[in-house]
Order: structure tokens, then C-alpha cells, then sequence
């Protein structure tokens, strides 16, 4: 590895040719799908994020990680303004979605177009089918026939559909707890969001579920810019573009994925990289 | 340190010291406590049922199911009907206040109003039957010219359910599982349809049993009735005011104090009907409840739908 160049050194991405459809991608649309700006949060009294700023490209993976407690998750809920559903709660900055100020548009709106998938599996008590379906019905989306498409293709896009399409009609609870996470993740991909914010995914999964769930992202991002929260950090180095550390509720470092894990710039990142502590 | 798993297991089971001696004697004793505590209380339980099925049995007869009463003998139709109608015309009238109050306290309590209006069904619960009875005697029977009557009695059975509907409306949906109305918020739902779609549904099998325990509650009730509804020997003809109906507690209440044995047959056989009306209530509420009976009546609508 050592010697490599810089440009080449990229930790868990497969292949040559994702480099290519990067540069691509980089040249050919903007880069920039999430831009937040001194973002603070208050939960009633007791402020959990400290000014954070972060631009978030678009069509790649970003990766916050962190210890327990320091914001990660309460950052990812502020995106697409989950955080609402909790009382108490208040936000109080800039966060863009492709430049629009995501407090100034619908919520119902901006929930559609910025998806988001659980730590733990959370399918409705429905069928297969109607959890997929969930989200057009109530948006209006599609009509009948156009909405089973829809569902097949979900299904299809979170590598789930070989494994349910004899069953849709069955409870989405006789499923697997990783076929359970992928469901979900298909019912958040039914309305086709533009962003998908995955809150520690694969916590409750087995390695080999886990897998599954990270090659479906890294067929995902060339449609949606995913942004996951994870603990694990050989996760955030297989799959991420780009990755941020969280600290104490305040945004450590972020950059590259290769240049955090192999020559971040602050202490508190290397120190919580190498295992010192966290 | 280092036995093998194979030596552990083979290890010979140590005499019973006086220290392990004692610690026996003492579960022992702590278990005959309990038999103790379950034979007494149960025993008092039993003993009821066996004296009214033993004497509801005996005094059960053809006849005091199609016969209506006369006097102090003939049969309890008249009472038996009275009974399901008023009943269900109490539940009928508390579920939809007692529902949207439920709903309202575990989904919208964001205002003032939640404190005062759960302080208030807990009262109405401690408020006396007899009270209620009392209370639905000067308001609707004298003041309101109702006069004794279904409607009369139906009022105040729902103002009896109403508390029970309510609170446990509001209990099993506040056991619905967070993530839950996430994932549908998630997904750009509003709060009605995370409330209608998601969380009622999920907290139905809860909210049939409140129904249902109101409904027992309603069946074996007197107090508020002997004012409301007072008593009638005829058999219901429909109208909702100015019209009398019988009703089983009224039976036991009047009937196992009167000097003639016929009198005391329709008590016991009055007792019967109720006391079985009330177990087989709970029977169902114990069924609807079981999480597994609820997903499977859930999963085999989903069949027939699909």
C-alpha cells in the first residue's frame, strides 16, 4: 500500500471502475446535495449539537461516526426534521437540500424526498406488500397496477424480492430480522427519495445481513446520496465515500473516508480511530 | 480453574450442608405462603361460582328462557333482553366519546387539557354507581320527562363505561412501539394518518378488550339502573322513552328477598345468566388481547384481502 499515491488509495471501494463513474459523476452534476450551516440543537434545555457545518455530496456515501451520545443520530434525524416528532426539541440553523431551506418546505414533502431506514427493523403490522406501498398511498403517488410495479421494483433495488415475491401477502413479521431491514429500506426506496438516511442499520444484524445491507448501498448510491450512522467503523471504511467524526456534539473532523481513517488531522479523530478510546 | 466442561458435569452433587439445609426449608416455607395466599383467595372465588351455577342449574328451566315474568314467578326473557339492550346501548353511546377521548390523550396531548380531562375519568371511575343513578334519575327521568326507560339507562351505563373506555384506549396506544410512528412519519405521513393507520390498528387488540370489560361492567351493574331504567315484566317494545325495562340484576336484587320459592328460582337463575354473560365477556376480552390470536386474525384478513 505504501507506495501508492494519494488518488489511489481508497479503502473498501470495489473495483477501478467506480472510480471512473465518480469523476464522472463529479464533472457532469453538482456536487453538492445536503449543505448544512451552523446547525444547533436543543433538547429542552440541554444543547447535544454545537454549531455544525458539512456539505454532503450528492450521489456518494457520507459515514458519521462516533461514540454513543455524541449527536450522530440526532444530527441525521435533523435532515430530514424527524427530530419534530419529539417534543421539546428545537433546531436553530442552516440546512439546504439542493439549496432549498428545508424549515421553509412542506415536512410532508421533504420527508418524501429525504427517506430514512432505522436501527431496528420497524415494518408496519402489514403485509409485505402494503409496507411497500405505504408511502404511495398515502402520498397519492401511483395509481393500483402503477403501484405494484412500484413495489416489485422496490423490492427489487433492496435485493429482496427473490426471497418474498411467493409471500407478499404474508406478514412482514414472518420475515428474517435482515430481510425485516431490507423491507424497510425498500419501503423508504418506494417513493423515491433523492436522500436516504440510514440510522445504524445493520446494529441489530448478523455479519452475513450486514454484508447484504452494504453491498445494496453501494449499488443504491449511484441513483440517491445515502447518508448512514454507524458504530462500526470497518462499516464507515467499507462503504463511505465520505465520513465524519462526531464528538461530544460537535463535528470533529470530516474528509474523505481513506484520508480520515489514514491521516486525519486532528488528535480526537486518530484517537478514536485507532481505539484509544470510544 | 481449569476443570473441563466433561469434569464439571461429573463433579459428585455436594451434601446437603446446614446452610443449604436452611436456605431449602426457607422456599419451602416461602412457597406454602403463596399456595397459601392462592387457595384463599380462589377458594372465595370457587365457592361463588359453584353456589350460583349449582343453584342457577336447578333453577333453570325452559321456560325461564321464553317465558317473560309474572309476578314473582315465570321467566326472565323480559330481563334477558333488557339486559343486551341496555348494554349495548350504554357501550354504543360511550365509544365514541370514550374512543375520541383515549385517541386524544395519547396522541394530541400537547395541550392543558390532557391533565384535567384524565383527572376527571379518573374521578368519574371512583365516582358510586348509585350515584350515577341517582344523578340520571333527576336529570333525565324527572327533568328531562324521560321517565324510566332504555334511554335513561343506557346514559348511565355509558356514563359508568365511559372511564374504562377511554383510559385503556389511551394505555394500549401509548404501547404502540415508537419506531413505529416513526417509520410512518418517516415516510411523509401527517399525525391523523399516523394515528388512524398505524396506531389504531396496531392497538386495537387493547382497545376491544376496554370495550369489552366496559361491557361486563355494564351487564352486572344495578345501582345506576333501578333509577334509570326502573323495572318492567313485558317484553321491550322499542321505544326509548317513557317506557320501563327489566333487566337481570334487578331479578337478583328484588327477587332473593321475596318469600316464595319461585321468587328465589328466578334470583338464582338471574345470577346465572349474569355471571356467565360476565365470564364469557372476559373469556373473549382474554382472547382478543393475546398478542398471537390478534396476529393471526390479522394475518388471515390479510389472506382473504390479498
Amino acid at each position: 500500500m505504501g507506495n501508492l499515491t494519494e488518488s489511489e488509495v481508497i479503502i473498501g471501494v470495489p473495483g477501478p471502475d467506480r472510480t471512473i463513474q465518480d469523476s464522472v459523476n463529479e464533472a457532469s452534476k453538482s456536487a453538492l446535495k445536503i449543505a448544512v450551516g451552523h446547525l444547533n440543537f436543543h433538547y429542552g434545555p440541554r444543547q447535544v449539537l454545537f454549531d455544525i457545518s458539512l456539505e454532503i455530496p450528492d450521489r456518494k456515501i457520507t459515514a458519521l461516526i462516533g461514540p454513543s451520545g455524541c449527536g450522530k443520530s440526532t444530527f441525521l434525524r435533523t435532515l430530514n426534521r424527524m427530530h419534530e416528532t419529539v417534543n421539546g426539541t428545537r433546531a436553530e440553523g442552516e440546512v439546504l437540500l439542493d439549496g432549498q431551506d428545508i424549515f421553509a418546505i412542506d415536512v410532508v414533502r421533504l420527508r418524501r424526498r429525504v427517506g430514512m431506514v432505522f436501527q431496528k427493523s420497524n415494518p408496519f403490522p402489514k403485509s409485505i406488500f402494503e409496507n411497500v406501498a405505504y408511502g404511495l398511498k398515502i402520498n397519492r403517488m401511483a395509481n393500483r397496477s402503477a403501484i405494484a410495479e412500484i413495489v416489485e421494483k422496490s423490492l427489487r433495488r433492496a435485493a429482496l424480492w427473490d426471497e418474498v415475491k411467493d409471500h407478499l401477502h404474508k406478514s412482514a413479521y414472518s420475515l428474517s430480522g435482515g430481510q425485516q431491514q431490507r423491507l424497510c429500506i425498500a419501503r423508504a426506496l418506494a417513493v423515491d427519495p433523492e436522500v436516504l438516511l440510514l440510522d445504524e442499520p445493520c446494529s441489530a444484524l448478523d455479519p452475513v445481513a450486514t454484508a447484504k445491507i452494504e453491498d445494496l448501498l453501494l449499488d443504491l448510491v449511484s441513483s440517491c446520496t445515502i447518508v448512514i450512522v454507524t458504530h462500526n467503523m470497518q462499516q464507515a471504511a467499507r462503504v463511505a465515500d465520505y465520513t465524519g467524526f462526531f464528538l461530544l456534539g460537535k463535528l470533529i473532523e470530516f474528509n474523505k473516508t481513506d484520508v480520515i481513517f489514514k491521516n486525519p488531522a486532528q488528535k480526537e479523530t486518530e484517537d478514536y480511530i485507532t481505539g484509544r478510546f470510544g | 480453574m481449569g476443570a473441563t466442561a466433561a469434569e464439571i458435569r461429573s463433579a459428585p452433587i455436594p451434601a446437603a450442608s446446614g446452610r443449604v439445609l436452611r436456605r431449602r426449608l426457607f422456599d419451602y416455607f416461602g412457597w406454602g405462603l403463596c399456595a397459601l395466599a392462592f387457595l384463599l383467595l380462589s377458594s372465595a372465588m370457587i365457592w361463588i361460582l359453584v353456589v350460583v351455577f349449582l343453584r342457577g342449574f336447578s333453577a333453570l328451566t325452559w321456560n325461564v328462557m321464553t317465558h317473560v315474568t309474572e309476578g314473582t314467578g315465570g321467566g326472565l326473557l323480559n330481563a334477558i333482553e333488557g339486559t343486551v339492550v341496555l348494554a349495548f346501548g350504554g357501550i354504543l353511546l360511550a365509544c365514541p366519546p370514550g374512543l375520541a377521548a383515549g385517541i386524544y390523550l395519547a396522541e394530541f396531548d400537547r395541550g392543558r387539557l390532557a391533565p384535567v380531562i384524565r383527572f376527571l375519568s379518573d374521578v368519574l371511575v371512583g365516582v358510586p354507581s348509585i350515584v350515577i343513578g341517582y344523578f340520571g334519575y333527576v336529570t333525565m327521568v324527572v327533568a328531562l320527562g324521560w321517565k324510566f326507560s332504555v334511554a335513561a339507562g343506557s346514559v348511565a351505563l355509558a356514563i359508568i363505561s365511559l372511564p374504562y373506555i377511554c383510559r385503556t384506549t389511551e394505555m394500549s396506544l401509548r404501547q404502540v412501539p415508537r419506531p413505529l410512528r416513526e417509520a410512518a412519519y418517516a415516510l411523509g405521513a401527517g399525525d391523523g394518518r399516523v394515528t388512524m393507520g398505524i396506531c389504531v390498528p396496531s392497538a386495537l387488540p387493547g382497545i376491544l378488550t376496554g370495550i369489552l370489560l366496559a361491557l361486563a361492567i355494564s351487564v352486572g351493574e344495578t345501582a345506576p339502573l333501578i333509577y334509570t331504567a326502573g323495572w318492567s315484566s313485558y317484553l321491550w317494545t322499542g321505544h326509548l322513552t317513557n317506557e320501563p325495562v327489566g333487566y337481570l340484576t334487578y331479578a337478583i336484587w328484588a327477587f332473593i328477598t321475596e318469600p316464595f320459592s319461585s321468587a328465589h328460582a328466578l334470583a338464582y337463575a338471574a345470577a346465572f345468566f349474569v355471571t356467565f354473560f360476565v365470564l364469557v365477556i372476559s373469556i373473549v376480552a382474554r382472547a382478543v388481547l393475546d398478542e398471537n390470536a390478534g396476529w393471526r386474525r390479522l394475518r388471515s384478513w390479510e389472506r382473504r384481502k390479498a
